[in-house]
């Protein structure tokens, strides 16, 4: 089962504390979808408004277009997987799973059968007399998924789930989270801090901070053209190059580089540590000094200091196989289409 | 279903506060008998109560065996829970269960064995052999309730205090103690409010000088009247005010 | 873990308490054990291996009843209590506001720190011939005359009920209150209303809570002397009296002590009976 989502102007406040603001916000039936942000920024609150826990001061919540924005979380067709999996720790895994089922008075023969073919589904078929106690941090994750898909809901909340889990583990269960989310093809809205966890399950991904959402989309378009500075900044590194825009230029300490259209003003120059290049295409940006070299498997991570512009260090990422002593003179070049430019905010 | 739970819980207080409602109520009763009609309100009752000798004497008599007892409860427990936190020693595992055994024995018992040895070895009853037994209810919980609140950081501070050259007693003078006294004063404070208003263990082994809980007792023995609902008001008052404290003090202190 | 800083030392430090259990708790319990065994003659005391004071108590129906009614009377208290007090604590836990939480716990339990001799007086107050309860009721015209409410079993088990209500809501809202909010909020989640959430999650964890409470009323309510005696009358006695009974008039150290070890078996026999409830299923 599946449904679209649908956040209409939603505004929330804790005492004096505005949460949320104006989040507006609209998702496809079958999306899987991430909250990304850092502590703080209201994702989890927006979570907790969608799964019905919190009751908003402002604004609809339209499920699968019906209204559901006092509707409480049993009446909602919405399961959350909690971040600390709440696993009914005196019941086994089966009685877990099939808890939804039974609330909904489901006979008990019809409910187990339901039960085994979710724990099947996450892989711990033969586990369903357990209990959560005798299961790894990973396994538990598994079952409450199975327990919060047994009850077929259209949107599946997912809490930080995999924050307790090592890289490698992480790692697995993010394939195995999209995997099964294809199969089922319930709408998956996901809240992480991670921008790499949100990368790589994500069919789109709202970035959020202090309580709006700066940016939303695919992966790949919030990397490569991220809509305000904080998007282009959390989404992996960036280098900022303080720059003054006038007419279709901007004057850096590096070089002055062409860019569309602008207000004047103060601004910031953005440009990836990947797409700091030393072949020479591009323009130019003039020569660095290399302070350090780190080997990074894939890459070398390098902190270097520009000649014209002593008090500056930009991060670039070289082939693996150059390691630069510290001294060595690198000329940097950039693609103009890889300059992203954002005017000062007027706080 | 929200209405129901409000309604049970007014009646629920309603019935928590009825007697001591009522005890205070007719503590201020102008009249002979702590019954209605309420008449007054009076203070002649706790004029009455307070200038009675046997009152002010037992009053007198069961902060000194609450305090005694209870310093002497805290003293041995904080050495106890210090030698088996800090020291391997064999059996203390039995030994951590001797000492709080007497938590599961009922009172009366306690004090009922306490009056056959005193009794067979022919020692007078006083408010010392009182204290003693006060001292056996209240050590396993000073004990347990420092014990646990011995924790790693502690022992870290104690190790970095030896390393700088400190002796064993300097350590537990200067830096265990202190360190614990959110702990110690826990345990005094509920050792002297059970002390206070223990009975059945005065009862037994006092004679002469009794303790406070002992003199109401005899009180009561003559009927119901207004002076004993004063007393009882007094003693109310003294246990509430001493809890309060602890309460913004103590735990507000180790809070933060 | 542990700083092995001299084994003397550390005996040193553990001395003062483990000697005092010893011989102020230890010492008395072994001497009235051996004391139940012994006998009276005359005025007496005979030690030896004696099994009249536990004949007498299976025998004589003063005592032997004296046991019933101890254990109706706190079996009757223990339910009670449980049963009323779990719903305060769940109320004061879940329905009034956390910030709130703590005041209404600490007005909960306050009337706690009135002497309990006090306490017992002060129901003896309220049920009494002329007291609140029967004045009210004949002034709302509901009774004639004024019922005999104290020096009963029911003013007995009233002011026992009293005190364990507030006891146990204590410990039940402790229990209640370090439960996960989150299983509550994966119940309702999925589906469960108020009641089912209670009955299938929050019971079944509190349980063993809830047993701890219920035992620690059991051992209270049985030793207690005081209650019984200012609101029971004379009618019936319980264990606590009884022993009392035979200290002050007959000064029949044998036989109270065979009393007192009795009810110390009782209280063991409560233990093993609820320890499947008490030992943690592992949470």
């Amino acid at each position: 089962m599946t449904a679209s989502v649908r956040l209409e102007a939603l505004n929330h406040w804790f005492g004096t504390f505005h949460a949320l603001q104006d989040i507006s916000l609209e998702i496809n039936a079958g999306e899987y979808v991430t909250l990304l942000g850092p502590s703080g920024c209201g994702k989890t609150t927006l979570l907790s408004v969608l799964g019905g826990f919190i009751d908003p001061s402002q604004g609809t919540v339209f499920i699968g277009h019906a209204d559901m924005t006092r509707v409480p979380p049993a009446k909602r067709p919405t399961t959350t997987m909690f971040q600390d999996y709440a696993l009914f720790p005196h019941m086994n895994l089966r009685d877990n799973v099939a808890f939804g089922l039974r609330m909904a008075g489901v006979a008990k023969a019809e409910r187990y059968r339901k039960a085994d073919e979710k724990l099947d589904l996450v892989g711990l078929k033969a586990d369903g007399a357990k209990r959560p106690h005798e299961l790894s941090g990973g396994q538990r994750q598994r079952v409450a998924l199975a327990r919060a898909l047994a009850v077929e809901p259209e949107v599946l909340l997912l809490d930080e789930p995999l924050g307790a889990l090592d890289l490698k583990l992480r790692r697995a269960m993010q394939d195995e989270l999209k995997d099964i989310q294809r199969q089922v093809g319930t709408t998956f809205v996901h809240v992480t801090h991670d921008q790499e966890e949100a990368m790589a399950i994500s069919d789109r991904i709202v970035v959020m901070n202090a309580g709006r959402i700066e940016d939303q989309g695919p992966p790949s378009r919030i990397y490569r053209e991220p809509a305000s500075l904080f998007a282009a900044d959390f989404m992996g590194e960036m280098n900022h190059i303080p720059a003054e825009v006038e007419a279709s230029v901007a004057h850096t300490a590096l070089a002055t580089l062409p860019v569309a259209t602008l207000p004047q003003g103060a601004a910031t120059v953005c440009i990836r540590p990947e797409e700091i290049r030393q072949d020479g295409e591009g323009l130019a940006l003039g020569q660095a000094t290399v302070r350090e070299a780190t080997f990074f498997g894939t890459f070398t991570r390098a902190h270097v200091t520009p000649v014209s512009a002593p008090e500056m260090v930009l991060v670039a990422h070289l082939p693996p196989t150059d390691l630069p002593k510290p001294g060595a003179v690198l000329h940097l070049s950039v693609l103009p289409e890889d300059i992203r430019v954002f005017m000062k905010e007027i706080a | 279903m929200r209405m129901a739970a409000w309604l049970y819980l007014f009646l629920a207080f309603g019935f928590i506060y009825l007697p001591v409602g009522t005890l205070v109520l007719f503590s201020f009763q102008e009249g002979t008998l702590p019954v209605p009609p309420f008449n007054g309100p009076s203070l002649g009752w706790y004029a009455d109560v307070l200038s009675d000798d046997d009152v002010t004497d037992a009053l007198l008599h069961s902060l000194l065996v609450a305090i005694g007892s209870s310093a002497t409860a805290v003293l041995f427990g904080f050495l106890a829970a210090y030698g088996l936190a800090r020291h391997v020693l064999p059996g203390s595992a039995l030994m951590r269960v001797l000492l709080i055994a007497p938590l599961t024995v009922s009172y009366l018992i306690v004090g009922l064995g306490l009056l056959i040895v005193l009794n067979r070895t022919g020692v007078g009853l006083s408010l010392i052999t009182a204290g003693i037994g006060h001292v056996v209810i209240n050590l396993p919980l000073a004990f347990a309730i420092i014990y646990a609140s011995m924790g790693a950081q502690h022992e870290n501070a104690e190790r970095a205090a030896r390393d700088l050259g400190a002796s064993e007693a300097k350590v537990v003078l200067l830096v265990t103690a202190p360190m614990l006294a959110p702990a110690l004063a826990a345990a005094f404070f509920l050792s002297v409010t059970l002390s206070w208003d223990e009975f059945i263990i005065a009862f037994l082994l006092t004679r002469f000088d009794i303790t406070l809980p002992v003199e109401i007792w005899s009180m009561l023995r003559s009927g119901l009247s207004p002076r004993l609902n004063a007393i009882g008001s007094v003693v109310f008052l003294i246990s509430v005010t001493a809890v309060l404290m602890l309460e913004f003090t103590v735990l507000r202190r180790r809070r933060s | 873990m542990n700083v092995a800083t001299g084994t003397k030392l550390g005996w040193g430090f553990v001395a003062p308490a483990l000697l005092w259990t010893l011989v102020f708790f230890v010492l008395p319990l072994l001497v009235m054990g051996a004391m139940s065994f012994a006998t009276l003659e005359g005025r007496s005391l005979i030690w030896g291996f004696h099994l009249d004071n536990y004949i007498e108590l299976a025998t004589r129906a003063y005592l032997w009843r004296a046991i019933l009614v101890s254990l109706e009377i706190t079996l009757t208290v223990t339910v009670v209590s449980v049963v009323l007090a779990y719903p305060l604590a769940a109320i004061i836990a879940f329905r009034v506001p956390r910030e709130w939480q703590r005041l209404a716990l600490l007005l909960a339990i306050l009337p706690f720190w009135t002497s309990y001799v006090v306490r017992s007086y002060a129901w003896l107050l309220v049920l009494a011939r002329e007291g609140l309860v029967n004045q009210t009721l004949m002034n709302l015209g509901l009774i004639a005359e004024p019922i005999t409410l104290a020096n009963t079993r029911f003013a007995t088990v009233t002011g026992f009920v009293h005190f364990f209500v507030m006891l146990l809501t204590l410990t039940i809202y402790a229990n209640l209150v370090q439960l996960s909010p989150n299983y509550r909020r994966a119940a309702m989640d999925l589906g469960a209303n108020a009641f089912q959430t209670f009955r299938h999650v929050i019971l079944p964890l509190t349980l063993p809570g809830i047993a701890t409470g219920a035992f620690l009323t059991f051992v209270l309510c049985i030793g207690d002397y005081v209650t019984p005696q200012v609101l029971g009358g004379n009618n019936e006695l319980t264990i606590p009296q009884v022993i009392m009974v035979q200290l002050g008039r007959r000064a029949d150290f044998p036989l109270a002590s065979a009393l007192a070890i009795v009810m110390m078996l009782i209280v063991t026999l409560a233990y093993l009976a609820s320890a499947r409830w008490l030992r943690l299923d592992r949470v």
